[in-house]
């Protein structure tokens, strides 16, 4: 099967140090795919080339098969787009706003707009200029839904989105899924990436540093040690190697380690501590762990 | 779709400057009759203009005496100053607006191409100017019919008006291709209204100084030049062509380095 979303050593350089960098992935249809990297990683820089906001320095990428520059007008009527800012024409009224754009899909679906706000909770009939960060959010919602895209680019699409709103944005979100909706998930928050996706790249610098499922980034052995000793101080663990980091909390000894269980426990076993604790570390540290790197 | 709903976004400024041009308009014809009538206290005035500047205004070539003298002289500034500033803000910010209040995002990743959008942004430009200049040629003609019961030369009024729609467009064309090339926009806005005042005082130094009156080749303020079309009821040919070469290649160079160009957002 063909991938939707197929990038091939994507770069994007503008201004001195912004931009990405030989990026390379690409994204199975019917996934959920997340794309996690702290602000100004490149993230936006992505899904705007993607776009053909802005126009690729080399590589170059296909949705749906077809090249991002040459076919884009074609590819953008299979995509709905939630950029991370939603701005809008602030004269218009936000019905206005969304058949306007439910015409350029010729798609006009009056009963999906309604249904859509009911459950986000939106007031069709206010201005976009009288609308809060999050009732802009939720427009930016509707409008990217409308359509039923065949593929939603989200960019950190929760922010401004009270946690009651955040779940009703992932039960539509698990609904689009299951009509087969591909979905590309790009977030800072790796909670919520790991909540909804099937896959995620990780970027950073301009730079993807791995494509994992979030099965295996859960499964890696990074892990969180915690001993209880009485003097922590006098612990010496010069002799195993695979140490991250490690600290002293009062009695405990607490050590990121990544490496095989079994050589740790091994090492360790003769060690004066009357407790040991072996925990799976959050995404977040996950990621942490990749980006010091 | 995109046109109609630029149209409508720029109506309202449509319809106050034509209310402000037409008001000019009839303002200045209705007070005609009673100058007209002063007519030798008037030439005195003009005669103490001092000679530059009756040249640089056309004084020396048009009476404020006849209608179209007048209108020459005093509405013809107002027209072609005031509507050359409406163009230039009407073409520039129906593309930097997208970029400065950040909806280029949202309309760029919607199904319409590029070209589209420069194309049907370009008409609305068009549909706008043009419907400025009709409202300038209605108001004039009903004014016309008050002011005087002369008989009017009205090819030469018309030429004339040919004129200021050309200049209208040419710098409307210049601010387009501003704002399509500019990767910054916020101040493209500024910068083409600086054009058009920069212009203006060329074809005033060109009007005024001997040595300088080669600047005439540079301002469109010059190519629609009242003095000269009234009196030879003739719109210099090598004039038009330099606006017709200007406006359609600002439009066309917009057209094309739109579609290739990195939308800052």
């Amino acid at each position: 099967m063909k991938p939707i979303v197929d990038i091939e050593r994507l770069s994007k350089t503008y201004g001195k140090s912004r931009g990405i960098k030989d990026i390379t992935f690409s994204i199975e249809e019917g996934e959920v795919f997340g794309f996690i990297g702290p602000n100004g990683a490149g993230k936006s820089t992505t899904i705007r080339t993607l776009l053909n906001i802005i126009f690729p320095t080399s590589g170059s990428a296909r949705i749906f098969g077809k090249d991002i520059v040459a076919h884009s007008k074609e590819i953008r009527e299979g995509i709905g787009y939630l950029p991370s800012e939603v701005f809008y024409y602030d004269d218009m009224k936000v019905i206005d706003l969304l058949r306007f754009s439910a015409s350029f899909h010729r798609c006009r679906n009056e009963k999906r707009i309604a249904e859509l706000a009911e459950r986000l909770d939106l007031d069709l009939s206010r201005k976009i200029e009288d609308l809060s960060f999050g009732n802009r959010k939720k427009t930016g919602i509707v409008q990217a839904l409308l359509h039923e895209p065949k593929l939603l680019i989200l960019d950190e699409p929760t922010g401004g989105l009270d946690p009651l709103m955040q779940n009703t944005f992932f039960e539509l979100l698990k609904e689009e899924r299951a009509k087969g909706t591909t979905i590309f998930f790009s977030s800072h928050v790796l909670s919520e990436v790991q909540r909804m996706c099937d896959r995620v790249a990780i970027i950073k610098e301009g730079a993807l540093i791995k494509v994992e499922t979030i099965e295996n980034l859960m499964r890696n052995n990074l892990r969180h040690i915690t001993f209880a000793v009485q003097q922590p101080e006098s612990i010496d663990l010069s002799g195993i190697r695979g140490i991250v980091k490690q600290e002293i909390l009062g009695t405990h000894l607490k050590l990121l380690y990544e490496g095989d269980l079994r050589s740790f426990v091994q090492g360790v076993a003769e060690l004066p501590f009357s407790d040991m604790l072996i925990e799976e570390p959050s995404l977040d540290e996950i990621f942490l762990h990749y980006y010091m790197k | 779709m995109l046109f109609r709903r630029e149209f409508k976004r720029n109506l309202r400024s449509l319809i106050i400057w034509s209310i402000i041009i037409a008001g000019i308009i009839l303002m200045y014809l209705s007070i005609f009759p009673s100058m007209a009538k002063e007519q030798a206290n008037m030439d005195n005035l003009v005669n103490a203009v001092p000679e530059g500047m009756q040249k640089a205004f056309g004084m020396d070539r048009l009476s404020l005496g006849t209608l179209l003298g007048f209108y020459g002289i005093e509405i013809h500034l107002m027209t072609t100053l005031l509507g050359s500033i409406y163009a230039a803000l009407l073409a520039s910010g129906i593309i930097a607006k997208e970029q400065n209040e950040k909806t280029a995002e949202f309309l760029l990743a919607l199904p319409i191409s590029r070209r589209t959008i420069i194309a049907q942004k370009g008409l609305a430009v068009l549909a706008n100017v043009l419907l400025f200049n009709f409202v300038i040629v209605v108001s004039s003609l009903i004014g016309f019919q008050f002011a005087s019961d002369q008989d009017l030369p009205y090819k030469a009024f018309f030429l004339l008006e040919l004129a200021v729609l050309m200049m209208h467009l040419t710098f409307a064309g210049i601010a387009f291709l501003f704002s399509a090339v500019a990767r910054r926009t916020r101040s493209i806005v500024s910068v083409s209204l600086g054009t058009v005042f920069v212009m203006y005082f060329l074809s005033v130094v060109a009007g005024i100084s001997e040595r300088l009156s080669w600047l005439k080749y540079v301002s469109p303020f010059k190519y629609a030049d009242s003095a000269q079309i009234l009196t030879e009821s003739r719109f210099h040919p090598l004039y038009a062509v330099i606006m017709g070469v200007v406006i359609a290649g600002c439009f066309l160079s917009a057209y094309w380095y739109y579609s290739k160009k990195d939308i800052a957002v």
